[in-house]
């Protein structure tokens, strides 16, 4: 029996500048962290093999220092990697991989596949048949060679490659990096291991997407995994197991205001993020000025606990009281301005009322909080 | 307010005490010519309230020069039903009292209560300023100042806006204006106040954003650069591993040496055809040797013959020319004998001729002889005559000048006489018989009479003696001058040599008579000897020598033949000697060119002779055959040759023009380049191949994208702060927007009391026009409806005298205002509203009017007439002084 772990789509060297500098910066540490742990996880399952199906750079031109340190994170498992090429890291005639060999920086265990020929392992039987990227785009489908290849009866054939399978997604259609439906079958691979796609995926009992072991955006379901696959024999069906090796997990909150009370179930939600949550928050609705204040109040609050939050005010609508304007003790002109700005939120710029709406119930509240003010 | 009596004293222009009593509630109109001291009356009223009676900066209160004055002012007003009475002395006397009804304040105290009352304030230090006038500053309008009201208006503005929220009862907003403060702060930190453009914080992060967006473009222009040498650098990899492969150049070099040989063995046939042509220019040149050497035979023996028919043609003509030469001379022989009788005959003529002229030239000469003899001695004779009749002339000449006074003295001596007898005494005497008396020395008888001239003595014998003396002053005189005049005509004779008048008339005569013969004598003379006796002399010696000449000629003469008439004439003989020359000369030139001719044609004979030798020893030559058949002989043979040859070159041309050595060699070198080319690409493609990939190694270790992921992530992070503070901005801008105009509206409404005074004032001098106020409570801009419809314009921008005039009704409009608030008003107009029209004044005084059924106005002006119908009666300062 062979066990091995599929994992894809490491984008190492990828930034994330929608962030604050101090979260962009560890989101992208956690990349190399999951393949620390990847390594290691591979070790504690004694796995006998070690799958890379594209995109292990998130570009060519990476610094050589980050190739260094790539390889080096790779260090917990001393058993076999198959790294192969996507579109990310293409094996074009100069690329990050000649670097690589260049820079010396491949251990011995790991072997890249810059070439589309069979990568034999003698002594745990198996033959991988990669199916590389040589191009930054490729509108023909690599792995056609695959059915023609010809392994010993004995040895598992395992397909590696990276692309979008075919009639799965519509709009996949006439996408780069085309693979066919049902490859693995019409190969006669026991196991056909792809990249690409970040979410972790089946597409048929022998066919997976690994998905990336760290999630690296909002709108990715079922990432930060990777997928340990258990071959008993050629031609058995592979017994597949999805492992989480994701350190953060992304949301994307749409929070709807509609009544008082959505604003305490939003409180909640807010203050429950953690350390390991990434969030994208978007408020709509509409709330009275006490209810703005507790959510802002609670969106910094969860700043400082999350790892990163990035809150999207735009849609919300202010709608003060009248008990809001009494404390704001907002008489004579500025009454009519607070009712101005109301009634904008409304017009073309809405947002821009809003926001006025609230630096001046801000000022107000300052004002007679050094006043001595109850508020 | 109303003020009722006011007393100056030792106050500026007032030495002595001046007191305007019974002032009226309404308006007062004071006037004076300029220095009559209105702005004094002005200046005490100011003094007494506006400044400290204890005021060390009030010199200038003192009447001039006047060092101890204590000017003092003493008024009386009353404010609603109270009656005040305020007496204040500065400098010398210090003093201030304010009677209150029947309170009584002093000093300060009065002072501050008069502040308080009336809405101003006193200078800590010195003398009172602008700043400290409060109401009064705003309605006591000084000289000049009228259009000036802005920073009056700020100085009363407490007062104004007390009298404002007054009316309103209303507070504007309890800190609606710090947060006006607050936001505009706020935004302009991030916008430039009037123009709104980004600065400070906003700025940089535009700029940062603005940057990073071009670090990124640069650095993707670099990437695509890199891509497109990795793509490069896959297709030469593709070439060169082809090339490598096929080595296409091998191929082309085997083409290249098929050619070369090719184009060898063409080269030996074009080496034969040369080597033919060659031969084929020698035979044909041969040929032609050949044919010259045969004609040059022909013509030798063609000349042979040319040469005897010329001989025998060339001595025929000799012979005959040899003829006509003897000819000629026989001819010329006769022609000698006839020339030389002609000549003989010609020498004898001339000879007989000449005798017969010479003996007609002596015959005539001889005639000319005696005939110049003749004419000699008939001039030589008149000569003599003429000569004669001149020397008469000259002894009977008398000129005919003294002739004339001589004439002329006789004449004057007769009239004289005449005169003198006239003048003189007539003495007629008849004397007895026998008896005589004398006259002078003259003794007289018998009857006469004599003219006395001068006394004359008469002697009567017997008697005794008379003496007549003529009377007549002149008679003394004529007798001197008859006496001088006689003396002068007996000169005269007796140096002409005449002894009267008559003789000398005579003599006259007969000298007229000689001249006339001597003219005659003259003219005879002349008629026969025209140039003198001495051309005769010459002419007779000449004619004499020729005489001479010719007998001595012909004395010379051979003795005459008798045969002598039997020769011709001269003329004749001459003609035939001239004809026979001739013919002689004519016949020398004929035998001449005769004998010419005969030499000419004996030299050619000679010559030809010589060279039909010359011809006859060639064609003699006994190798000559021998030599003319060899040349035939050869001349076949050449020709045989050609015609062989011609056909080699034929066959030869045409294979090579079928080989196309030409073409041959561009393969040649087609072929070689083509190879050269492609190794030469192949070698350059290795060298291009490494640098390229040195290349790429070397920009690929910068990680490129990497950093462009680095600066992605700043920019993503500088363009989110950037939409912050654009968001900030936006909603600041929005809010200070906001309100400033709710603010604005605001003031507006409060303001609304104020407006209703000012309309009330503004529709008496512009219908339908509109004064807007600012928020400080100043005059902003004047609407109304001018030629063009409504215009606006900025108060700052009106002209001086409408300036003036707003500036009135403005503080008219406040004094309404303070007045509704229960505020003292006092309206003072120091010669104001000077620069206003007719009609803008008129307009102007039923404003004041109607303001004065409110406010007490003392209006003062030194311009009497303009203000005559004010409605109220004028009061002259002359006349209060006088009342004084």
């Amino acid at each position: 029996m062979i066990k091995l772990l599929h994992t894809a789509d490491w984008q190492i060297g990828k930034l994330f500048g929608q962030f604050e500098p101090d979260d962009g910066a560890l989101l992208a540490e956690a990349r190399f962290k999951a393949v620390e742990r990847l390594a290691s996880l591979a070790t504690e399952n004694r796995v006998d093999l070690m799958l890379v199906a594209g995109d292990v750079f998130d570009a060519q031109g990476v610094a050589d220092k980050t190739i260094h340190r790539l390889f080096h994170s790779m260090a917990g498992f001393e058993g076999p990697w198959i790294l192969l090429p996507g579109n990310h890291d293409a094996a074009l005639a100069e690329s990050v991989w000649t670097r690589a060999v260049r820079l010396k920086a491949i251990p011995a265990n790991v072997t890249v596949c810059l070439q589309p020929e069979p990568v034999l392992l003698e002594s745990i039987g198996v033959a991988v048949l990669p199916a590389p990227l040589t191009q930054r785009h490729t509108y023909t489908d690599l792995t056609e060679w695959f059915a023609s290849a010809e392994t010993s009866d004995d040895m598992l054939r395992i397909g590696l490659a990276h692309g979008s399978v075919q009639g799965i997604l519509a709009e996949d259609i006439d996408s780069p990096n085309p693979i066919a439906a049902g490859r693995a079958e019409q190969a006669r691979l026991d196991y056909l291991a792809l990249g690409d796609w970040h979410g972790t995926k089946q597409v048929d009992p022998r066919t997976w997407y690994s998905g990336t072991p760290e999630t690296d955006r909002f709108r990715s379901n079922e990432s930060g995994r990777a997928l340990l696959v258990e071959l008993s024999e050629p031609r058995a069906v592979p017994m597949v197991t999805p492992v989480a090796t994701g350190q953060y997990r992304w949301h994307s909150e749409a929070l709807a205001l509609r009544v008082p009370s959505d604003v305490e179930l939003a409180l909640q939600k807010i203050s429950a993020f953690g350390p390991a949550d990434v969030v994208q928050l978007e408020l709509s609705g509409q709330t009275d000025l006490d209810g703005y204040r507790r959510l802002c109040a609670a969106i910094e609050q969860a700043r400082g606990k999350a790892r990163s939050l990035l809150a999207d005010l735009s849609a919300l609508r202010l709608e003060p009281t009248a008990e809001d304007i009494d404390a704001l003790k907002a008489d004579g002109y500025l009454g009519e301005v607070i009712a101005e700005l109301r009634a904008s939120q409304d017009g073309a710029d809405a947002e821009v009322a809003r926001e006025a709406l609230a630096l001046l119930a801000g000022i107000l509240d300052a004002q007679h909080a050094k006043a001595g003010g109850s508020l | 307010m109303r003020l009722s009596r006011i007393r100056i004293e030792q106050f500026k222009k007032f030495r002595q005490p001046i007191e305007i009593k019974d002032l009226e509630p309404g308006l007062n109109l004071f006037t004076g010519p300029n220095e009559a001291g209105k702005s004094t009356i002005v200046s005490a009223i100011r003094a007494a309230f506006l400044e400290r009676h204890r005021s060390g900066s009030v010199d200038d209160l003192r009447p001039w020069g006047d060092t101890s004055a204590s000017p003092t002012v003493e008024l009386e007003f009353a404010i609603g039903d109270t009656h005040y009475r305020l007496l204040k002395s500065f400098l010398g006397k210090r003093r201030c009292e304010l009677q209150i009804g029947t309170q009584r304040l002093d000093s300060a105290e009065a002072e501050d209560h008069l502040a308080e009352l009336l809405g101003f304030r006193y200078a800590g230090r010195g003398a009172s300023g602008s700043e400290h006038w409060g109401i009064p500053g705003l309605l006591w309008i000084q000289q000049g100042a009228g259009h000036d009201i802005r920073d009056s208006v700020t100085h009363a503005m407490d007062h104004l806006r007390t009298a404002l929220n007054a009316s309103l009862g209303e507070i504007a907003s309890s800190g609606g204006d710090s947060v006006l403060a607050t936001v505009e702060a706020a935004r302009n930190e991030l916008l430039t106040p009037s123009a709104g453009k980004p600065r400070g914080a906003y700025a940089e992060a535009i700029d940062q954003e603005a940057a990073l967006a071009n670090a990124i473009r640069e650095l993707d222009s670099e990437i695509a650069a890199y891509r497109q040498k990795v793509d490069t650098l896959a297709a030469l990899r593709r070439e060169h591993a082809a090339d490598e492969a096929e080595k296409p150049w091998i191929g082309f070099r085997e083409q290249e040496r098929a050619a070369a040989e090719k184009l060898e063995a063409i080269g030996r046939v074009e080496e034969t055809l040369a080597t033919e042509k060659l031969r084929a220019t020698q035979v044909d040149e041969r040929i032609r040797l050949l044919h010259g050497q045969l004609e040059t035979f022909g013509r030798q023996e063609k000349e042979l013959e040319t040469r005897e028919a010329e001989r025998e043609s060339i001595r025929q003509r000799l012979e005959g020319a040899t003829a006509l030469v003897e000819e000629w001379q026989s001819k010329r022989a006769e022609a000698e004998q006839r020339h030389e009788a002609a000549r003989e005959t010609l020498r004898l003529a001339r000879q007989a001729d000449t005798r017969l002229s010479l003996t007609r030239e002596l015959d005539a000469g001889r005639l000319k002889l005696k005939n110049a003899a003749e004419a000699l001695a008939r001039a030589e004779t008149e000569q003599a005559a003429l000569v004669e009749l001149k020397r008469q002339a000259a002894v009977t000449e008398i000129k005919l000048k003294d002739l004339e006074l001589l004439r002329d003295q006789h004449r004057q001596i007769r009239e004289t006489r005449i005169r003198l007898a006239a003048a003189a005494t007539r003495l007629r005497f008849a004397i007895e018989d026998g008896r005589s008396i004398g006259i002078g020395a003259e003794s007289v008888t018998g009857k006469g009479e004599r003219l006395l001239l001068e006394t004359t003595t008469l002697t009567l014998p017997g008697l005794g003696q008379l003496e007549i003396a003529p009377g007549g002053s002149d008679l003394s005189q004529l007798r001197a001058e008859a006496k001088e005049l006689a003396d002068r005509h007996e000169t005269l004779l007796q140096r002409l040599g005449l002894p009267s008048l008559e003789a000398a008339e005579v003599r006259h005569q007969t000298h007229t008579r000689q001249l006339a013969e001597i003219k005659t004598a003259e003219a005879t003379l002349k008629a026969l000897a025209p140039q003198g006796i001495e051309p005769l002399r010459t002419e007779l010696a000449i004619q004499q020598a020729r005489v001479e000449e010719i007998e001595q000629a012909l004395s010379q003469l051979p003795p005459n033949t008798p045969h002598a008439a039997a020769f011709p004439s001269v003329a004749e003989a001459e003609a035939a000697e001239e004809a026979a020359r001739q013919s002689l000369a004519r016949i020398n030139d004929s035998l001449h060119q005769a004998q010419l001719a005969a030499g000419k044609e004996q030299t050619a004979f000679e010559t030809a002779t010589r060279e039909l030798a010359a011809a006859r020893a060639v064609i003699d030559d006994p190798q000559r055959p021998e030599r003319v058949a060899a040349a035939n002989r050869d001349l076949v043979d050449a020709r045989a040759e050609q015609s062989t040859l011609a056909a080699r070159i034929e066959a030869l041309t045409r294979q090579l023009a079928e080989a196309r050595p030409d073409i041959l060699k561009q393969d040649i070198e087609r072929f070689r380049l083509s190879a050269e080319q492609l190794e030469k690409r192949f070698n350059e493609r290795r060298d291009q191949l490494m640098s390229l990939q040195v290349e790429l190694q070397t920009t690929g270790a910068q990680g490129l994208e990497e950093r462009r992921a680095e600066l992605a992530r700043d920019h993503a992070q500088i363009q989110r702060r950037v939409e912050e503070l654009h968001r900030r901005a936006a909603a600041l801008d929005l809010l200070l927007k906001l309100l400033r105009d709710k603010r604005r509206a605001l003031t507006q409404r409060l303001q609304a009391p104020l407006q209703k005074h000012l309309n009330r004032y503004l529709q008496l001098l512009f219908p339908g026009a509109s004064l807007d106020i600012d928020e400080n409570l100043s005059p902003r801009s004047l609407t109304r409806n001018g030629s063009s419809g409504t215009e606006l314009g900025d108060f700052e921008d009106l002209s001086f005298g409408a300036r003036e005039q707003m500036g009135i009704i403005s503080r008219l409009a406040y004094a309404g205002l303070l007045r509704e608030a229960g505020r003292p008003t006092l309206l003072i107009l120091d010669d104001t509203l000077v620069h206003s029209d007719e009609e803008r004044l008129a307009q102007m005084k039923r404003v004041l009017f109607d303001a004065a059924t409110r406010h007490q106005i003392l209006l003062f002006t030194c311009h009497p007439a303009k203000w005559r119908d004010l409605g109220v009666g004028a009061r002259s300062l002359e006349a209060i002084r006088a009342e004084a």
